[in-house]
């Protein structure tokens, strides 16, 4: 039985596990971020602040602060335990994905290509508060990197603060430079928008959600293309498991032509995946509509997902799914 | 047939000749003034200067393109003669000015609109003894000039096709089916080796880019592969699927195949000329050969097939007003040279198995009722004639082998016409199904009545059973009869509120698939009609298409893109209703199984098979382990080859992960976050807290 997470508004645009696991952070196009005990699914309290949709989230590795970034043009650092907000950065425009790094000391986001001002990488050094000041607005990164092309949909710290993945809104994934800015290597496996990247555990693989409806594995390093999950829906999320070998894909129709498909046939369902086999084992359903992010707890033994429908689902896995084994 | 041909051109080409020459006339004519002085004298004649050309000055009289024989006058004393030239010169003068008329004992006759006249009256039948035979009398001169020696055409070179049906040698009777998808783009051909269980991807037997510009058929045994294109077709077939003959026909649009497949009917919406037909045209396959071509009117969609063939291929039929028009194959001409006078004919079907024709007409206004007859062909003797009263319309479906033939009736209890229209509106609308036994003698006719709305009909292909749709949404249900030989027609069993659009049956009988397509979502039922149970009941979500394979083993159901924009593919089920295969293709457009020719086997030899399939069904039910298991193997040494590539990479990732292990110690403060555990026994405090809950006073004993 999945325990659901009620408390957001309007859909859920991103979900993801504090480092040991035992938190939720869920962002929604509503404007409050809301964090949860993964345990029990009771809420731990919200972030308030926002005025547009929050599109991104992201959580320090020791869990003592909080990303935000929206579509009301901010970046805003809160403070975990307080919920407070701590920075608020001043965007151009709509900030569409944000991190901290490994350390945590850096954070980037990455802003849409619209109402003049080009699609930008931004880094900051947290304890720089000449960067990071609060009431005057933002000051100047810490780098500033322009992209060229088409604007970037998704991106994620590479492992050893050198670099970020970044995926477009044309399907390419792209690797910058953090200390120079330069574009280091760029693959072009997907034939549509790239709609979501995260990385393995130990980050040394990436795996990527398209709306060309598959989803595919790469090296983090080389970007060297290595699987791929073939569905026939648009894919909006997808992880791999900390545990397992196994990758869940999620996604669907999108919302506008959501009233042509059925859910009865469950085309908005968490798809599980053998990581190396390429071979589809098992779907969860539940969802009303798309799902829009997913997330595998740190021990594997659980994850969620985050769907149009509002709300997040947290599945802990049955004895089966462990017992279940690939022969070969 | 090339010698008529030849004719038609050369008198075109004459034709066009002299109309060549009234245009040299006219621009002599109208030269700029070259007039000599007037007290010039010509000394030259006309003949020195323009010999050449004057020689070819256009002359009524003396032009013998003009001249046309008429044989088979009849012959007759001096006394009739003038009666006689009048009855001629009525027929001929409706062509044009007789210039010259001469009666030898033979007659002869001159005319302008010589050619004309020729078509129009060759065969003119001016009494029951005397058929006209008409010609042009420059074809005489022609016909002179033919050698007497007869030259052999020198062959064609043969082209070896290879074997054109060595698909069903295939020692594992794996059926081919032909799939369009990425709407149009890409054409393949799979062979169906879905029963091997573990194989997830049909077998690819060919696959072309923009193979066909529109759709493509099979012809009726499944020998070609029809492709269209704006230019014509093209026929493919042989193990590599080699271009077998080509058929130019701009614009085609439509296609059917004569059942024996040697010959092929296009269409293709062009405007009709008069002297060409171009809008339908018959193609011999075999020589590639235009056989005839025929004009049409504009809604031909709606009709196709226009030109219904008889199952030998030996006629083709087709439907004006009042007309039913037979022609035959060895001539391309029509049946006797006439055709049928049918008044007021609205429809009309061949038997699947024999050269019979059913045709109905509705009631005429001086209370004839209305008509279901069948002919035999050539004949065209009647061997059954059915009155019908009270008729709005008719529909006839033949049983495949040709054992039953029903007519669907839809009867009225009050007509009215329509004041504004003219058209006939009809109230209380109900159901009769006319049930002609052939094979009985003299084809005794069963009746069976329905009230309610019919949506479809279909009879078990080899079988004397039928079912039928009725009902209005959602009360649908659907009906089986039985036909009994010799003996009554009784209802088997109603399936009351179904959803169901249409009826599938197996092409070998008994199974049946109710299908609900398009509005009704894509649900499917799959019933053995032998003891009418509900094998399964299934969806395939907005499914368009049901195709049964040709033997009957398998179903597929498709959703296409011509029908709906999303989720489109396509999914194999069995016979039973189990799903085999789901496969999903961008923009699947189509997908036919390529036919089967009738099997070689007797009626004897299928008895002894039927008798005997214990011991023929355990040996392949071992072949199909051995394979089966051959796959899992081959599937097994894939995924240990995986896993084995996978293994190694990782091993790499994680020394180079594991060096780096220091410096992520440095990034994070000197924490070891690698393993979520370390952290927590490092870090975790046990603390203990107590909570007041609730406080409860309980008084014990006043004392």
């Amino acid at each position: 039985k999945p325990i659901l997470l009620h408390g957001h508004e309007r859909s859920i645009t991103q979900i993801k596990y504090s480092r040991e696991g035992d938190l939720i952070f869920s962002a929604s196009k509503d404007n409050q971020p809301n964090v949860w005990y993964s345990l029990n699914g009771e809420r731990l309290g919200t972030f308030q602040g926002h005025n547009g949709a929050v599109w991104c989230i992201d959580v320090n590795w020791d869990t003592t602060r909080f990303l935000t970034g929206s579509a009301d043009n901010t970046c805003k650092l809160w403070d975990c335990e307080t919920g407070k907000n701590l920075n608020t950065l001043d965007v151009k425009n709509a900030v569409r994905s944000c991190g901290f790094s490994y350390s945590g000391k850096l954070l980037m986001y990455s802003t849409d290509k619209t109402m003049g001002h080009p699609c930008e990488i931004h880094i900051f050094d947290v304890s720089d508060s000449s960067q990071m000041s609060t009431f005057t607005g933002s000051g100047e990164p810490m780098m500033r990197i322009p992209i060229s092309g088409s604007k970037i949909t998704s991106a994620v710290w590479g492992p050893m603060e050198e670099y970020i993945v970044a995926g477009t809104e044309t399907g390419e994934i792209c690797q910058y430079d953090v200390k120079t800015g330069e574009k280091i290597h760029e693959v072009r496996e997907h034939s549509k928008q790239i709609k979501d990247l995260q990385l393995s555990l130990d980050s040394t693989m990436l795996i990527s959600a398209s709306k060309d409806t598959t989803a595919k594995l790469f090296d983090t390093a080389s970007l060297d293309h290595m699987k791929t999950y073939k569905t026939e829906r648009p894919v909006n999320s997808a992880a791999i498991s900390p545990l397992q070998d196994h990758v869940v894909l999620g996604g669907g129709q999108e919302a506008m032509d959501v009233t042509t498909s059925s859910t009865r046939i469950g085309k908005f369902d968490a798809r599980f995946y053998h990581l190396i086999f390429e071979e589809e084992f098992g779907r969860v359903k539940g969802h009303f509509g798309p799902i829009n992010s997913l997330a595998f707890h740190p021990d594997g033994k659980s994850y969620s997902s985050g769907g149009e429908d509002g709300y997040v689902r947290v599945h802990y896995f049955d004895q089966e799914y462990f017992d279940y084994r690939f022969e070969f | 047939m090339a010698a008529e041909k030849g004719e038609r051109e050369g008198r075109k080409q004459r034709r066009s000749e002299s109309a060549a020459d009234n245009q040299a006339d006219m621009t002599y004519e109208e030269e700029p003034d070259f007039s000599d002085p007037e007290d010039f004298v010509d000394d030259i004649s006309d003949e020195e200067l323009l010999g050449d050309l004057l020689k070819n000055k256009p002359n009524e009289t003396d032009s013998i393109d003009n001249v046309i024989i008429v044989d088979n006058i009849p012959v007759v004393g001096n006394d009739r003669l003038p009666k006689l030239q009048n009855v001629v010169r009525k027929i001929y003068e409706k062509f044009g000015k007789l210039v010259n008329e001469f009666y030898p004992m033979g007659d002869e006759d001159k005319t302008k609109g010589a050619a004309e006249a020729v078509k129009a009256t060759n065969g003119y039948k001016l009494d029951k003894a005397h058929t006209f035979a008409v010609n042009l009398f420059s074809d005489y001169d022609k016909y002179e000039n033919v050698s007497d020696e007869w030259e052999p055409p020198s062959p064609k070179p043969y082209k070896d096709l290879g074997n054109l049906r060595y698909w069903l040698q295939d020692p594992d009777c794996f059926d081919h089916y032909s799939v369009i998808y990425e709407g149009g783009e890409k054409t393949a051909i799979y062979s169906n080796s879905v029963h091997l269980g573990a194989v997830r991807d049909p077998t690819v037997v060919e696959e072309r880019a923009r193979w066909t510009e529109t759709y493509v058929r099979w012809s009726p045994q499944g020998t070609y592969l029809a492709t269209l294109h704006q230019k014509g077709i093209a026929l493919w077939g042989g193990p590599k699927f080699d271009q077998i003959m080509r058929f130019s026909h701009p614009g085609v649009q439509l296609i059917d195949f004569s059942p024996c497949e040697r010959f092929m009917i296009t269409f293709s919406p062009m405007p009709p000329k008069a002297d060409e037909p171009q809008s339908i045209v018959i193609f011999d396959i075999r020589t590639g050969q235009r056989k005839r071509g025929f004009n049409c009117e504009q809604h031909a969609q709606a009709t196709w097939p226009i030109f219904k063939w008889s199952s030998d291929g030996k006629f083709f039929a087709r439907l004006a007003t009042d007309t039913l028009s037979v022609y035959e194959t060895t001539t391309f001409r029509l049946l006797d040279n006439k055709s049928l006078k049918i008044d007021g004919i609205r429809d009309f079907s061949w038997s699947p198995s024999d050269n019979y024709i059913a045709y109905w007409v509705p009631e005429q206004d001086t209370n004839i009722p209305a008509r279901v007859t069948i002919i035999s062909i050539p004949s065209r003797t009647e061997l059954c004639v059915r009155n019908l009263f009270s008729v709005a319309d008719c529909r006839m479906h033949w049983q495949k082998n040709g054992d039953f033939l029903c007519v669907k009736v839809d009867r009225y209890s009050k007509a009215k016409k329509a004041e504004d229209t003219g058209q006939m509106k009809y109230a209380g609308i109900y159901y009769n199904f006319e049930l002609f036994r052939i094979r009985e003698k003299q084809i005794p006719v069963d009746k069976v009545e329905c009230k309610e709305n019919v949506l479809a009909f279909a009879w078990e292909p080899t079988g004397n059973k039928f079912a039928f749709i009725h009902g209005e949404s959602p009360r649908i249900s659907v009906s089986f009869y039985i036909v009994r030989p010799q003996g009554k027609v009784d209802c088997l069993k109603v399936f009351e509120r179904r959803t169901a659009n249409h009826l599938f049956w197996s092409p070998t009988g008994q199974f049946i698939v109710l299908a609900g397509l398009r509005n009704l979502n894509g649900v499917f039922e799959f019933i053995d009609s032998a003891d009418m149970t509900v094998m399964a009941q299934t969806e395939h979500f907005m499914a368009t298409d049901v195709e049964w394979d040709p033997t009957g083993r398998y179903v597929m159901t498709g959703v296409s893109w011509w029908g709906h924009k999303v989720d489109n593919g396509y999914w194999l089920w069995s016979f039973q209703g189990r799903l085999l295969q789901k496969q999903q293709l961008d923009r699947f457009c189509q997908l036919l199984w390529r036919p089967r020719p009738p099997t070689l086997l007797s009626v004897d030899d299928v008895k002894e098979i039927k008798k005997n399939l214990k011991k023929f069904s355990q040996r392949f039910e071992a072949q199909d382990r051995l394979r089966q298991s051959t796959v899992s193997t081959e599937l097994l040494e894939k995924r240990r080859k995986l896993m084995d590539d996978y293994e190694r990479y990782r091993e790499r990732v994680e020394d180079e992960f594991n060096s780096q292990k220091d410096r992520r110690i440095a990034f994070r403060n000197g924490v070891d976050t690698d393993e979520l555990d370390n952290l927590a026994e490092a870090d975790y405090e046990e603390e203990v807290i107590e909570f007041l809950l609730k406080v409860e006073e309980t008084i014990l004993d006043e004392e």
